[in-house]
């Protein structure tokens, strides 16, 4: 099994840019985009988010599957949310302006009644929680495209994290092409002596267990092998004195500058939120349907 | 190190209180933008309280077997969630087979909280950077506390100790939230919104709690190990998927209700399983190779 990253060297802006920046701008982003409901906001996050989308020149053949997925489950949660839509009214809204009512249904056998109250506020408040997660998410899948896999310790490094967690960052980086290799190597192996994993008979415990002739020869080998990798190591002085690294990052004034709007941002969100601007704006339209 | 973690402290203390001073003066309704900042800086001072209180203990050295064993963790968790996400696998009503599960467990528990924490975390940004789903920070913390907490069996002099602190906090918070509900058991119901009557829930907490209790004293007739790694492995995935789910309230707006149905119960559940299947026959298999090696 040949395990390969998303990451491709495109040549766009997106990748000159420091991926240290890049991941502070995302998580300005992220805190700024939870402050608000109100559509209209949401959308100017949205059209950041697909505008640096559109600068990492992602196709849609390698982002696909991941866009399928992440699509089911912002759908079926916004639906959930619409079905319960307590946690829009706990603090998004408080008064409700009913469009229509559904129901109720009698559940047979507990006998429990329910009803679906299609109010306008709940209506508006679903396109935005769907917004919101398609912001959030287009500025998430961005990153595993278009970041380089050997920079992630370094760039974690220049965040602040520890020598020890960079290290380790990177180390687990490079571990990963070996252990997909040993865990092919282990699948064949046992497949010749006869495993199935396919088998779909027997219950739920059985086929777990049945997973062990794989899970177990796999780890235990990582881990009797690390042994000589912490000798290694240690007979190299690991972890005596600061450690140097083979990529160095600088900034660059367009990093700067991508930071600078980030907080910026981060901060002018924060005001706004504070001033009690944008909570959840309910179109007129819908208040008419509503009324009418 | 413990210099750093004091004022780190000191710097989220003072982050809390100026929220809280800010609330006040607002009374609360201008910064609820803000809230999840105040539960993740709570969440983490609890943390640092936590490593304060026990930071002399060898559980929280990190030396270069750490390094190693962290990187390895992580890579494993990763190449193995990819693998399992990737490869359809058989599965039988609605409970997903997902074995890689038991990795941050395994390493937390038998090489710390730091080494499970790293495990979880890392190895879950890179399962989602080989499957090309991003990055969610929120899930990445989650699934680090899945490794940390069975770490946190370290802190305690024998498993079977730890096993008695945990019987201790189930009990204690079983009568807690019973006595809650039943002291105010009408409340507003997460469905209809109107008010209902919640003793029932009462009497399962009560029911749980005792299965919980006896369900320790039952595993720990087989081994203590068995025992404590179902027992800590079980509330680590509570813990973190729980913290996940519950951040998604804030982070993507759910209702409690839809961070309950829809993530907490499909994801606890199925890895809750998968956990207590898998984990004891790894931590058999290593303490096996262990004795072999003498390493």
């Amino acid at each position: 099994m040949l395990i390969a990253w998303r990451y491709r060297e495109r040549d766009t802006i997106i990748q000159k840019l420091d991926p240290r920046a890049r991941i502070l701008f995302m998580l300005a982003m992220l805190f700024s985009i939870i402050q608000f409901w109100d559509l209209r906001v949401m959308l100017v996050f949205l059209g950041i988010a697909v505008f640096q989308y559109a600068l990492a020149k992602l196709t849609w053949r390698e982002t696909r599957r991941a866009w399928i997925l992440i699509s089911f489950i912002i759908f079926f949660m916004t639906f959930l949310t619409f079905l319960t839509g307590r946690g829009g009214v706990n603090y998004a809204y408080e008064e409700e302006h009913l469009i229509r009512r559904l129901g109720p249904v009698t559940v047979p056998l507990v006998g429990w009644e329910l009803a679906l109250n299609i109010t306008a506020e709940k209506t508006v408040f679903a396109f935005s929680q769907m917004v919101r997660m398609y912001a959030i998410s287009i500025m998430a899948i961005t990153l595993p495209y278009t970041i380089d896999p050997s920079l992630y310790g370094v760039t974690f490094r220049g965040l602040g994290l520890p020598d020890k967690f960079a290290y380790a960052m990177d180390l687990a980086f490079r571990f990963v092409p070996t252990l997909g290799r040993d865990f092919t190597i282990t699948m064949n192996s046992q497949r010749a002596r006869g495993y199935e994993v396919e088998k779909v008979s027997g219950g739920l415990i059985a086929q777990i267990r049945r997973l062990a002739p794989l899970l177990v020869p796999v780890t235990i080998n990582a881990i009797v092998g690390a042994e000589d990798i912490i000798d290694a190591m240690d007979l190299r002085a690991f972890a005596v004195g600061p450690r140097t690294w083979v990529h160095k990052l600088h900034y660059q004034p367009r990093d700067r500058a991508l930071i600078a709007l980030g907080v910026l941002v981060f901060v002018a969100s924060t005001i706004l939120a504070f001033m009690g601007v944008g909570n959840l704006w309910v179109p007129d339209a819908l208040m008419h349907l509503a009324s009418g | 190190m413990q210099n750093k973690a004091v004022k780190w402290f000191a710097v989220l203390l003072s982050i809390v209180v100026l929220l809280a001073l800010a609330s006040v003066l607002t009374q609360g309704d201008r910064i609820q933008g803000l809230a999840p900042i105040v539960v993740t800086a709570i969440g983490l001072i609890g943390v640092f309280i936590v490593y304060l209180i026990t930071a002399e203990s060898e559980a929280w050295e990190v030396g270069t077997r750490e390094v190693v064993y962290m990187a390895i963790g992580a890579a494993l968790y990763g190449v193995l969630n990819w693998i399992f996400n990737t490869i359809p696998m058989p599965s039988v009503s609605q409970v997903a087979l997902r074995p890689s599960i038991c990795i941050p467990i395994f390493f937390g528990f038998v090489f710390g909280p730091v080494v499970g924490f790293f495990t979880g975390a890392v190895g879950n940004i890179l399962g989602d950077f080989l499957t090309g789903w991003g990055v969610y920070p929120a899930w990445d913390i989650g699934n680090g506390l899945i490794g940390m907490v069975p770490g946190l069996v370290l802190l305690f002099e024998s498993k079977r100790r730890s096993l008695n602190f945990l019987t201790v906090v189930v009990a204690a918070l079983t009568a807690l939230t019973a006595a809650i509900i039943f002291i105010s058991p009408e409340v507003p119901g997460p469905w209809t919104g109107e008010i209902e009557d919640f003793s029932f829930w009462a009497w399962a907490f009560l029911i749980g709690g005792v299965v919980v209790i006896v369900g320790r004293f039952v595993l720990e007739a087989g081994s203590v190990d068995l025992a404590a790694v179902n027992i800590w492995g079980t509330l680590g995935i509570i813990v973190g998927i729980g913290f996940a789910s519950i951040a998604d309230i804030w982070i993507n707006g759910y209702s409690f209700a839809t961070a309950i149905i829809g993530e907490f119960a499909p994801a606890a559940g199925p890895n809750i399983l998968n956990s207590m299947i898998l984990t004891p026959i790894l931590l058999a298999a290593y303490n096996a190779v262990q004795e072999r090696t003498g390493r």
